[in-house]
């Protein structure tokens, strides 16, 4: 039943997200051949201008209604009226919930995508590439210079950091919905609340771990030799700053991604939890 | 004849309103049951009940012997008051969506409804009036070999002509171990099809008989029982 709901999910987003996907592309193939002709008469500058603005607000649109889509396809789809025959098909809430989850992730993910692929179309001239490998080397290098033989770990970190993230989002504009629905009325003010409530409870809880946490980093820092990583330590001042670097693929980084997973986790339990014992529909 | 829905002493309530209180009721296979009362008597919140979109706050629902859940959805077919479809669907878009999700719905039954209707399935349901979505929805519902048919108000928003053909749909397409629970005030237009009323006031159930048997005893029509019990 989840490959069901999956499939009509893509299909109820994918009918929005294509045709903005294609207008996007469509649009940077045509600034890259404005580009290309070089020398315009005065007629055609007026276009290209034009086309330029259209390609920059497509990219923000495309950004923009990703995150809206989200939230609306929850609310519609299983608040509203609608909600009526999702609620009352033969799947368990927690399918609901998880259709969403994987359609509105894989939108996200599939958005940064479209949108680097137009910014290679429009940016991808060979003297371009040439420049961004440069970069990319650059970036290489000094990741190197600083982390060591850990910097693979570190993208790796990076980049599941941005999916946890990401699912982060997702959860916990579900959650504020599910609880905001629990009123009787204003439920979408309700919504908002529950989102800024949530908001902030994890920034103090955030505040308050980083507290205690660098408290007791520096109590370690200044009386014992932490990470004892000598070959590139000339100095106390050079020992320090890469005690700081390792903390970051060593504690911040995993904290971070622990303290999400757990945050999703708590996020996705209050939602089903809701679905299944307190569901209010108007 | 076997039970289809058994609620024991069901009571749920809003705040501080009471929407159903002590609810005994116990429902055979094989009838058409009026479930009439007022607006606001309880009648929607049994059948979000029935269907899992509510739970009670004590007592128990057993439909098939089952609780409210995925087995018990997948043999209770539901038309709620509210237009519920997607309404950028097309109606063939609705139809294949309910064919995905429920094993006994049977598509050409539901094409040979749309077509005796004179709808067009290729229309969207956002270009249809409020009661032409109502009757794509009858017919969808009434397109599952179900067990238990929960129509809330079914009637309210169409044309008596229409009216006459819905019931006429309910009646002839569920069989004998099927049961129909009609939710209505408009009970003059359905009371010939019924076989059975439960009268729900304030949240209580105030009587479950056979209508046969009223007419026998109380000499009177239904819709005149209903006028008498819930005079204003």
């Amino acid at each position: 039943m989840l490959a069901k709901l999956t499939k009509h999910e893509l299909y109820a987003t994918g009918r929005i997200f294509l045709p903005l996907y294609s207008i996007m592309l469509l649009l940077s193939l045509i600034n890259r051949g404005f580009s290309s002709i070089g020398e315009l008469s005065s007629p055609f500058k007026t276009l290209k201008g034009f086309m330029v603005a259209a390609y920059v607000i497509s990219i923000v649109a495309t950004l923009v209604i990703t995150f809206v889509i989200i939230i609306l396809r929850f609310y519609k789809n299983l608040m509203s009226d609608e909600g009526y025959l999702m609620f009352t098909l033969p799947v368990k809430p927690s399918q609901l919930i998880n259709a969403k989850l994987i359609v509105s992730f894989l939108w996200n993910i599939l958005s940064i995508f479209v949108v680097a692929t137009s910014l290679f179309i429009i940016l991808g001239t060979s003297k371009n590439l040439e420049m961004f490998r440069g970069l990319l080397d650059l970036a290489v290098t000094g990741l190197k210079s600083t982390f060591g033989s850990s910097y693979p770990i570190l993208i790796a970190e990076y980049i599941i950091m941005i999916f946890v993230g990401t699912i982060y989002q997702i959860l916990m504009i579900y959650v504020s919905i599910a609880i905001g629905h629990l009123l009787n009325e204003h439920k979408v003010i309700g919504s908002f609340a529950a989102y800024i409530a949530i908001n902030t409870i994890i920034q103090m809880l955030v505040s308050i771990i980083v507290l205690i946490w660098t408290n007791l980093e520096l109590s370690i820092f200044t009386y014992t030799p932490y990470y004892g990583t000598t070959e590139t330590i000339t100095g106390n001042n050079v020992n320090y700053s890469v005690s700081i670097v390792q903390a970051i693929t060593k504690q911040i980084i995993p904290f971070s991604i622990i303290f999400s997973v757990l945050c999703c986790v708590a996020f996705y339990l209050v939602t089903n939890y809701i679905f299944k014992k307190k569901l209010n529909l108007n | 004849m076997s039970v289809i829905l058994e609620c024991k002493s069901l009571t749920k309530k809003f705040g501080s309103t009471t929407a159903l209180f002590n609810v005994n009721l116990s429902l055979e296979r094989g009838k058409i049951i009026g479930l009439l009362g007022p607006n606001g008597s309880g009648k929607t919140t049994l059948i979000k009940i029935i269907n899992g979109l509510l739970v009670p706050d004590t007592g128990s629902i057993k439909i098939a012997g089952m609780n409210p859940g995925v087995e018990s959805k997948k043999i209770v077919s539901y038309l709620p008051e509210k237009t519920y479809l997607p309404d950028w669907m097309k109606v063939s878009e609705a139809i294949s969506f309910f064919k995905d999700f429920y094993g006994d719905f049977e598509e050409k039954r539901a094409y040979d409804m749309l077509h005796r209707l004179n709808l067009d399935p290729t229309k969207r349901l956002k270009t249809l009036s409020k009661g032409t979505k109502e009757k794509v929805q009858l017919i969808l519902v009434m397109s599952r070999r179900a067990n238990l048919y929960c129509l809330d108000e079914p009637i309210g928003g169409v044309d008596p002509a229409a009216r006459d053909y819905i019931l006429n749909t309910i009646i002839t397409n569920y069989d004998e171990n099927a049961t129909v629970i009609i939710s209505t005030h408009l009970i003059a237009d359905i009371e010939n099809v019924l076989d059975e009323v439960v009268f729900i006031k304030e949240g209580s159930l105030v009587l479950h008989a056979p209508v046969d048997e009223i007419r026998e005893k109380e000499g009177k029509s239904i819709d005149s029982l209903f006028r008498e019990v819930f005079r204003c």
